[in-house]
């Protein structure tokens, strides 16, 4: 019980000080009082979603991703690893509700050109071979930098060549893949495997790893769609 | 007003639900096959998933009926005035208190104090982060209003990232790209960001999709230079106190 109320003052504090700021300049701007309603009403749906979300994060995703990632090295099969790891990666990215906004925002600036389904099925393929990636790095234990800077320049790179209408989405693609469903599922995995492989190695650098993905991958998919 | 706001919800519903179908076969699977947790523990499993999926459902339907319309009304109506400059300083605002109570923010800058072994305070970094949000914010609006191409911003952004991991440790630069993400909370990715699609709407010769997206890439970027620029000033300040290693500390 005290578990649920520590969880509501957790969400009261994450969704409040926004609101008032928002509130605070609806009203300076002078917008009316249907807005300011609408506003209110969706401020309750978000606060009530976001609550049941992460209690049912606590009690379902959380604790399975937990097992899976301690079962895992269990089968001592890297490759086996890797291919579930780049699965699970995909899996729970389609489930981020942060991906599924922003692609919803995606399909309607762009009049549908840029299609809901697609966009969030390369951003959670992108974050499943980055997944992928990173387990590699944590059992080969390959310093961070080489894999960062190897990443962005493969961005810049690539930039050259998307069209325009595809970067900024792109680049936005790899910042809402670290949402509140993805990121306790990620760690859990990452520590189970760092546990098993790599000693008392951590898995630092996990979910940045896991936000390049979708950058490149949604770049991929406008080099190949894209006007 | 309700029954309204109400409409869409039956799509909703059906949109998350085919969300989390890949996630929970994949979990049904395991437990057949190789789990094989008791029947208890499975059913607390399954009990979590529905609640994540009555929770998702609300708060998209917040979004999608709420915040994104009058997120975007907000920023076509403030962005369509003569002094539509006002908009920096709201970015300015409305970053700076989307990112004081982020939970994940507070989870990043407990781990950097027990990383720098106290040395960096959970509230210099809270500030330093939420400063940090704020600028990026008022920067995307502000090319909204002036047309600047993201890459101007990004690039160098990105490069000064790289110069930095020269002079800061291994466990710094994980920590500053994890932090990435942990600024684009579910109110920013929502309401700032339809916001931000609203202004460019309302200016002439700016496109929704080439100049409204961007501004979570640039929200991103925030944080992970205040770790990286806090990592250096650690480093350069207190490199005569640390002999350990703060990879072994972090490692269990």
């Amino acid at each position: 019980m005290s578990q649920i109320k520590e969880l509501v003052i957790e969400v009261i504090y994450s969704v409040i000080p926004i609101t008032i700021a928002i509130l605070l300049v609806l009203v300076l701007m002078k917008f009316s009082l249907a807005d300011l309603t609408q506003f209110l009403l969706g401020t309750f749906f978000v606060f009530l979603g976001l609550l049941l979300f992460f209690l049912g994060t606590k009690i379902g995703v959380v604790p399975i991703g937990e097992m899976i990632g301690a079962y895992l090295p269990k089968t001592g099969n890297i490759g086996l690893i890797l291919v579930v790891g780049c699965i699970l990666g995909f899996a729970i990215t389609v489930a981020e509700p942060d991906v599924q906004v922003l692609a919803t925002q995606v399909d309607l600036a762009s009049d549908g050109s840029i299609q809901k389904i697609l966009l969030i099925c390369s951003v959670a393929l992108g974050v499943g071979i980055f997944i992928s990636l990173s387990l590699i790095k944590l059992i080969k234990n390959i310093h961070i930098k080489y894999f960062m800077v190897i990443s962005y320049v493969l961005v810049f790179i690539l930039a050259l060549f998307t069209p325009p209408d595809f970067i900024p989405v792109a680049m936005d693609s790899g910042g809402v893949t670290t949402g509140p469903i993805t990121v306790p599922f990620i760690i859990a995995l990452g520590v189970g495997v760092a546990g098993a492989f790599a000693g008392k190695r951590s898995s630092f650098g996990f979910v940045g790893l896991a936000s390049v993905g979708p950058i490149l991958a949604v770049m991929l998919l406008g080099v190949l769609f894209g006007r | 007003m309700i029954i309204s706001f109400l409409s869409g919800f039956d799509q909703v519903l059906k949109e998350v639900a085919l969300a989390l179908a890949p996630i929970f076969v994949i979990v049904c699977f395991f437990q057949w096959f190789v789990l094989r947790m008791e029947r208890e523990d499975f059913i607390n499993i399954v009990k979590g998933f529905i609640l994540t999926f009555l929770g998702i459902a609300l708060f998209l339907q917040g979004v999608y009926a709420g915040f994104m319309p009058l997120g975007q009304k907000m920023g076509f109506i403030i962005g369509a005035l003569p002094y539509n400059w006002i908009l920096i300083p709201i970015g300015f605002f409305l970053g700076f208190a989307a990112i004081l109570a982020e939970p994940a923010v507070h989870v990043m800058n407990q781990q950097v104090e027990r990383v720098s072994a106290g040395y960096i305070p959970q509230k210099i970094m809270l500030y330093s982060v939420s400063f940090g949000v704020a600028i990026s914010v008022a920067l995307a609006m502000a090319r909204i209003l002036y047309g600047i191409p993201l890459a101007y911003i990004l690039i160098p952004g990105y490069l000064l990232a790289f110069l930095m991991m020269r002079y800061t440790n291994e466990t710094f630069i994980s920590i500053a790209f994890d932090s990435g993400g942990v600024a684009t909370g579910p109110m920013t990715v929502s309401f700032i960001l339809a916001m931000s699609i609203g202004v460019a709407t309302a200016i002439e010769g700016r496109d929704p999709v080439q100049e409204g997206f961007g501004l979570i890439a640039l929200v991103a970027l925030a944080p992970i230079l205040t770790v990286l620029t806090l990592g250096f000033l650690y480093s350069k300040l207190y490199k005569d106190l640390e002999e350990d290693d703060p990879e072994q500390i972090e490692g269990n």
